[in-house]
């Protein structure tokens, strides 16, 4: 089991526990087309994501956002920079 | 007048447009059923209602995002109506506030309210409206509350003229007002706000004033603006949110069934015997008692018919006809029916109750490591149904390689129309475990497709995989009304293919059989027309079946035009060898087969080409014929290969044991 991200960590979503949460800061410029969906479904500055469920093999991951669910890849989450909250 | 539904994936659009129309087109409860837009008129009006795939934005991703978009621009509906589910209204209002944008008239259709009675959550609907500046109906698709209302304001077009709201910051607001003196095109602040974005599609629009408006905003912010953009966008919808609604957004109950769904160790078991058990049903317990009785049944009108059709003096060619081509063409498909009703009932089971989008969840990683994502997993269980619809569902997914895969391996699926061959030869030489056999076809294509994933991944389809973004939508009991109107129909379907396509093969079946090449009827089947081409081809199939056999190769080649013309194609030609009600595999010509090439014959006719109507959704999806034959040539290579080991490798097993 890895070990649980401190609180206030900043660090990229990919790196949070089920049930953690974290505040996106940023988001990486990389991959424009994912970035424009990752922005379209909601991931904005200042967002709050929780992890949810993960699937069976360990990827992808469901997370909580905006009141809704989403299934994102590690690898797409990688993308995604967050202050964590809880 | 036109009027467009927009809406998120999985909104309820579909839902509203039956409701609208009264029409009865396809649901589901995964993010993607609408691919293609349809058309109905909204009852008791002249207004046509255009049911669009479901965005989450005016930027498109996939193909049958695309379709969304350039009608909303291109084609100037004179109203939209803009469904929202209320229970992820942030994300939805973020596609409203685009649409806001427009010139066209929207009126806002909030549903799925009776959900949120139960969830606690309370939606001030006026208060919304104020501040939007939109007329918004809150209605229930399902349950069908709201419709009415719905209806007159879209008769009436009474709604609020959109107003344009400045919904950015000030220092954005004065550089669209700039923008948006300096272009001719329609959509003014739409096309400017797309125009700051850097939008794709627009960037030929692009003028000295976007370049300069951009700077200037890129500086002030430091980050590009297409995110300053979504930013403020989502900051503008958290206020009205925050002033107008109360959320207390958590479905307990699917998060207790996903804590079993999609168990670490319990979701591959669960999901395995899922599908098991359909085809258990479906051609185990079931078929095997459904299929003895229909069959018998079509076997004594059969013959009984024919005794009294010759007793009454008919001549002996029409009484074959009748007897041996129609009634036993015909009824060899018709004996499936009740096997087709179950799987059909399985099916739109696990499209509607939100179960397939946790199989591509959970797949997912499995599917990447053969090249193909999670989201093909939705193609291949829509498939199981038919593959024509399965093939067109491949549009929700983004990469077109990806896709493209997904289109060649669908048809690999055992689709209803396949039922028949596999439960005809399943319950002959497997009667004890006609269902154990049937679904390990099933697993046996699955991998099959893997394998095949890997080869056209290394060899034609190279490049990068794909990206998995995709909302999980809550579970959700069917309704029974859609459910027993979506089996009734795709039963329909099938009963009717059996009077038209299958009658009219098996009358030329029939003919083919009965007569030599010097047009004598009455020849010995062996020397028929048919006899003559099928044995051209049967070195083909020898390897498969042991034995040079023209019946059953004549019989593969029917698979083309319809799966299920393989069954009828067998009963024609036993039954006019051996005469009407006759059993087909105590028939001379087809006693050759055995549990082995019975398992090889299935395995050729589950691989090969489709029928016409899936090469015709292939070639569509394609686009071109030279890559549908590459494909066709791809698939019948491969089942050719499977069935030559198959059953190689039985008749081998069997020599040891």
């Amino acid at each position: 089991m890895k070990e649980r991200v401190q609180l206030g960590t900043k660090c990229n979503l990919s790196e949070l526990q089920i049930g953690q949460r974290g505040k996106v800061i940023s988001l990486e410029n990389e991959n424009k087309e994912l970035r424009r969906r990752l922005l379209d479904m909601g991931i904005t500055q200042g967002v709050v994501v929780e992890i949810k469920k993960i699937a069976p093999f360990g990827d992808p991951i469901d997370v909580l956002v905006r009141g809704y669910e989403l299934c994102i890849r590690k690898a797409e989450m990688k993308y995604i920079n967050v202050e964590v909250t809880r | 007048m036109k009027v467009a539904l927009v809406g998120n994936q999985n909104s309820g659009k579909t839902t509203l447009f039956n409701q609208l129309t009264g029409l009865n087109q396809k649901i589901g409860n995964w993010p993607g059923v609408t691919i293609e837009r349809k058309t109905g008129i909204i009852k008791g009006t002249e207004d046509e209602l255009i049911d669009l795939p479901g965005i989450y934005s005016l930027s498109p991703y996939s193909s049958e995002e695309e379709i969304s978009r350039n009608f909303v621009l291109n084609e100037t509906p004179d109203m939209i109506v803009n469904i929202i589910d209320a229970t992820s209204i942030e994300r939805s209002l973020y596609l409203t506030t685009q649409l806001l944008e427009l010139d066209t008239k929207v009126v806002i259709a909030l549903n799925m309210l009776d959900i949120l009675e139960k969830k606690g959550i309370f939606i001030d609907v006026e208060k919304l409206s104020e501040k939007l500046g939109v007329t918004v109906i809150s209605i229930s698709a399902l349950k069908k509350t709201g419709i009415e209302d719905l209806l007159t304001v879209i008769k009436d077009k009474n709604v609020i003229q959109n107003r344009h709201n400045k919904i950015f910051e000030p220092r954005v607001e004065k550089e669209i007002d700039n923008i948006s003196k300096t272009i001719s095109l329609g959509h003014k602040r739409f096309t400017s706000v797309k125009l700051l974005e850097g939008d794709a599609l627009l960037v030929k629009q692009t003028n000295e004033q976007v370049k300069s408006s951009i700077i200037i905003l890129e500086d002030h912010y430091n980050m590009d603006l297409e995110q300053v953009i979504a930013n403020q966008r989502y900051n503008y919808i958290t206020d009205i949110k925050s002033s107008g609604t109360v959320i207390m957004n958590i479905d307990i109950i699917t998060d207790k069934l996903d804590k079993v769904f999609l168990n670490k160790w319990a979701a591959l078991p669960i999901f395995a015997v899922i599908m098991t058990l359909i085809y258990m049903l479906a051609v185990g317990v079931i078929g095997g008692a459904t299929v003895e009785l229909v069959a018998g049944l079509f076997d004594s009108i059969a013959g009984g018919l024919s005794d009294t059709l010759t007793n009454a003096g008919a001549s002996q060619w029409a009484v074959s006809l009748l007897c041996d081509g129609i009634i036993g063409g015909v009824g060899a498909v018709l004996g499936f029916v009740p096997q087709l009703i179950i799987l059909f009932i399985c099916i739109v089971i696990l499209e509607t109750t939100g179960y397939m989008s946790r199989i591509a969840f959970m797949l997912d990683m499995l599917f990447r490591k053969f090249g193909l994502s999670g989201k093909a997993l939705i193609p291949f269980i829509v498939g199981s149904g038919c593959s024509v619809p399965g093939i067109m569902t491949t549009r929700t997914i983004e990469n077109q390689n990806e896709r493209k895969m997904s289109i060649v391996l669908t048809p690999f699926i055992p689709c209803s129309a396949k039922l028949p061959i596999i439960a005809l030869f399943a319950g002959a030489f497997f009667p004890n475990s006609a269902g154990l056999v049937s679904a390990s076809l099933y697993f046996f294509a699955i991998a099959v497709i893997l394998f095949s994933a890997v080869l056209l991944k290394k060899f034609i389809f190279k490049g990068k995989s794909s990206t998995f973004i995709s909302e999980l939508p809550e579970y959700k009991i069917p309704g029974i009304k859609y459910v027993l109107k979506d089996v009734y129909e795709k039963t329909m379907e099938f009963i009717k293919r059996a009077g038209s396509i299958i009658l009219l093969t098996s009358i030329f079946i029939w003919l083919l059989l009965s007569f030599n090449w010097r047009f004598e009827y009455g020849v010995d089947v062996n020397e028929s027309i048919l006899a003559s081409i099928g044995n051209a081809i049967s070195w083909i199939f020898y390897p498969m079946l042991g034995e040079l056999s023209w019946a059953a190769s004549v019989s593969a080649i029917q698979g083309l035009v319809a799966k299920e013309g393989v069954v009828s194609s067998m009963e024609v030609i036993a039954g006019v060898a051996e005469g009407a009600g006759s059993v087909l595999f105590n028939s001379q010509i087809f006693s050759f087969f055995s549990g082995t090439s019975a398992y090889a014959f299935m395995v050729f006719n589950l691989f090969s080409a489709p029928c016409f109507g899936a090469i015709a959704a292939m070639r569509r999806e394609l686009g071109s014929n030279k890559k549908m034959f590459k494909a066709i040539g791809f698939q019948t290579l491969l089942a050719l290969l499977l069935s030559y080991l198959v059953f190689g490798i039985g008749s081998l097993i069997g020599v040891i044991f």
